[in-house]
């Protein structure tokens, strides 16, 4: 066989394999991620939200389990509203009487882990066929515990952060709208220009989300506290650095300090936005529901800008998730519902009510949450393009009111010096690390 | 009074005979409590933070309680005169106690913000108008107390108002013929027959002044609870982030008790030492 021949066989075998491999992959793609699964026995449970919006996407998805995998259940659907929500979950506790199931946060889940409040979902898990690696490790590394990272929760949802931008003061600033790949030098030039008398060119440095953490992931340091708590790193140099770029663009003027802005949470900061008194935030993809509801002016999102060194956008990436408790007197209705909330018919419901993104990595379930939006003229993908380098952090109680917002208050607003502040910081929270194995 | 005694007794006393209990307890919600006698005492003695919530109560309460009762009884002189629209201002002073605490709260966090503040503006002709209130811990206190004088004063108000309409005409009457001017027939006539009124409006506003809790948590709820260092946490937001922040019930049941304890010792005080200086009209006869 001639050179040529023998070529162009290998090129029809190699043609043949590939043509004979796209349905398989294109049938890999239409398999559901995650299955629902008919339960063994109905029975009544109570269920907590926190979320009025949520609860009646949950309500709709409750109605479809019942009438597809589980006849005769009933679910007793509750919203306690956030502001009430952790007392009366403690207080409940207290009382032996927590919920059968319930919206449980990153930031919370430590201390039901800790104290053996929740039930192990992962017999269910393997029981039923789900492959947890699935779910990024941001989304669902918090809720495991013990030695062998059982996954005790269910992720509802994901969500990420980015440049949320008025469109129209960069266009009256003469300023191209920036791309994903602009760095923080590009950042803080285009907060400069626009700057104005009364318009300040960014705000981003508030709470644990949405604010500084984001730019401490971006210089590679893990953000406040290592995961399984075993060091805090707010004094490396990576967290220092990235302090210190904010407060350098606080004490040019570019941005206002949280007390200007009424408060230190990313809403206060969404508000300063939405009524045009800075030109650029950093925000959740959960406000944009909220941004094309009452945004009156011109805006657009885009990646958080890279570091200039490791060239990374880090967005923090949070879930919330769907947990049992451990005193439920009915273990394996609790985990088949959590089994169909997080499974793709479930997390249906969320998808098509736009809002939430569904925390199932199923791309139909994505591109389902984005088009929920319609025709928007924003860049939605934005988001979605945020979990590929995506950052989980590890928040508890006892050391959430001083790294979410006393921090920030203290360098942003009270003129402690980033150093004095990080180094003060981590000595809090040194009685809560734990020695590493 | 039985459905009242029962009601107490189900309300006040169990919770408060329960509070008692845990406190000699270890108890974090979920696990179950552990006896461990006087050590959440013990600790509490130790606890800077404890001291400087306590420190912040009684500083709130100097603040507030007498600037509250002077202003009240202004208020309630003015609106005992025949004035035009009295019932309507009677009305106006009374209603931040119907008003909702948070809702209020959240008004005056607007009013105190710098920049764009009310509070600002006005101020700022002097060069006061980005002053953190709100955030500074040397600051922080007074748009506290600020906001503790305006929610109580229309209460007050109402007190002394019942008071000053049960001193009898005759003696106002009786003291003009004697030649007595305005001063003269408030120091010798108003103000020992109020006398037992002030000591009720004392005793309920240094009590309600240690129990200071919602408008502390909601001032401070968009920077930190119970402001910067804890500048602002009195004794009441201390033992509530103690149990519900922390999940040390045992703890928070110990403050909570040495709470009462301090508002029962200083209105016992009071009760005693008001026989130095309240007048009864009964006594007088």
């Amino acid at each position: 066989m001639s050179r040529t021949a023998r070529s162009i066989a290998l090129l029809t075998v190699l043609v043949s394999l590939l043509v004979l491999a796209i349905p398989a992959q294109a049938q890999e793609m239409e398999e559901e991620a995650i299955a629902p699964a008919p339960c063994a026995e109905p029975g009544t449970l109570t269920m907590w939200v926190w979320d009025e919006a949520w609860a009646e996407i949950i309500g709709n998805a409750i109605e479809d389990w019942k009438a597809n995998y589980c006849p005769g259940a009933e679910v007793n659907l509750e919203v306690q509203p956030w502001g009430q929500y952790w007392d009366l979950l403690k207080t409940n506790a207290a009382s032996g009487d927590l919920p059968d199931v319930f919206n449980m946060s990153q930031t919370n889940v430590f201390f039901y882990l800790d104290n053996g409040a929740l039930m192990n979902l992962q017999p269910y898990w393997d029981e039923y066929g789900v492959d947890t690696t699935i779910w990024g490790t941001g989304l669902v590394d918090p809720y495991r515990w013990g030695e062998d990272n059982d996954l005790y929760a269910g992720p509802v949802n994901w969500d990420t952060i980015a440049v949320y931008y008025n469109k129209d003061m960069f266009d009256a600033a003469g300023l191209e709208y920036p791309t994903a790949d602009w760095t923080w030098d590009d950042f803080a030039a285009a907060a400069e220009a626009l700057t104005t008398d009364t318009i300040y060119g960014a705000a981003v440095y508030l709470e644990y989300q949405a604010g500084y953490p984001n730019w401490i992931a971006a210089t590679g340091t893990t953000p406040i506290i290592e995961a399984g708590r075993t060091a805090c790193t707010l004094t490396e140099p990576g967290s220092v650095e990235a302090l210190s770029f904010l407060k350098g663009l606080l004490d040019a003027g570019y941005m206002p300090t949280p007390s200007i802005m009424g408060g230190a949470s990313a809403d206060d900061a969404f508000n300063f936005w939405a009524s045009e008194q800075v030109a650029m935030i950093t925000g959740g993809s959960w406000k944009l529901t909220d941004a094309l509801n009452n945004v009156a002016f011109n805006w657009d999102v885009v990646q958080l800008p890279r570091h200039p060194e490791t060239g990374r956008s880090r967005s923090i990436l949070h879930a919330v998730g769907y947990v049992a408790s451990a005193r439920t007197a009915q273990p394996d209705l609790a985990a088949n519902l959590i089994l169909y909330l997080v499974s793709d018919a479930g997390q249906t419901f969320f998808a098509e009510g736009g809002n939430v993104a569904p925390a199932n990595p199923s791309p139909a379930l994505q591109q389902m949450w984005i088009d929920a939006f319609g025709d928007t003229n924003v860049n939605i993908q934005t988001f979605v393009d945020a979990t590929v380098d995506s950052q989980g952090v590890t928040v508890f109680d006892e050391i959430w009111d001083r790294i979410n917002s006393e921090l920030v208050l203290n360098i942003f607003d009270l003129g402690v010096s980033v150093e004095e502040e990080t180094q003060a910081a981590c000595e809090f929270i040194a009685p809560y690390v734990v020695a590493e194995e | 009074m039985l459905p009242n005694t029962l009601g107490l007794l189900f309300f006040f006393g169990i919770p408060v005979l329960v509070a008692f209990y845990t406190s000699f307890q270890e108890w974090n919600a979920i696990q179950p409590p552990v006896f461990v006698g006087a050590a959440n005492f013990e600790r509490l003695v130790r606890d800077d933070a404890f001291w400087n919530a306590l420190k912040n109560t009684v500083v709130l309460a100097v603040m507030s309680v007498p600037v509250g009762m002077a202003l009240s009884l202004s208020v309630a002189l003015l609106l005992n005169q025949r004035l035009p629209a009295r019932n309507l201002l009677r009305t106006a002073y009374f209603l931040p106690v119907v008003t909702s605490i948070v809702a209020a709260s959240i008004v005056w966090t607007w009013i105190f913000q710098p920049r764009y503040g009310l509070l600002g503006n006005l101020l700022a002709p002097l060069g006061l108008r980005d002053v953190n209130w709100l955030t500074r811990p040397d600051l922080i206190l007074y748009p506290v107390a600020v906001v503790t004088i305006w929610l109580r004063l229309g209460f007050d108000m109402v007190l002394f108002l019942a008071g000053l309409q049960a001193i009898p005409r005759e003696l106002y009457e009786a003291a003009l013929i004697d030649g007595a001017n305005r001063f003269q027939r408030f120091w010798h006539v108003t103000w020992p027959l109020l006398s037992p009124t002030t000591l009720l409006v004392m005793v309920l506003s240094i009590i309600s002044a240690f129990q200071i809790f919602d408008q502390v948590y909601v001032m401070t709820s968009r920077t930190v609870r119970g402001g910067v260092g804890g500048s602002a946490t009195t004794l009441a937001l201390f033992l509530y982030m103690r149990a519900f922040t922390n999940s040390e019930f045992g703890y928070a049941s110990a403050v909570a008790l040495v709470l009462f304890l301090i508002i029962l010792g200083i209105t016992v005080f009071q009760l005693i030492v008001q026989r130095r200086w309240v007048f009864y009209q009964s006594e007088g006869e």
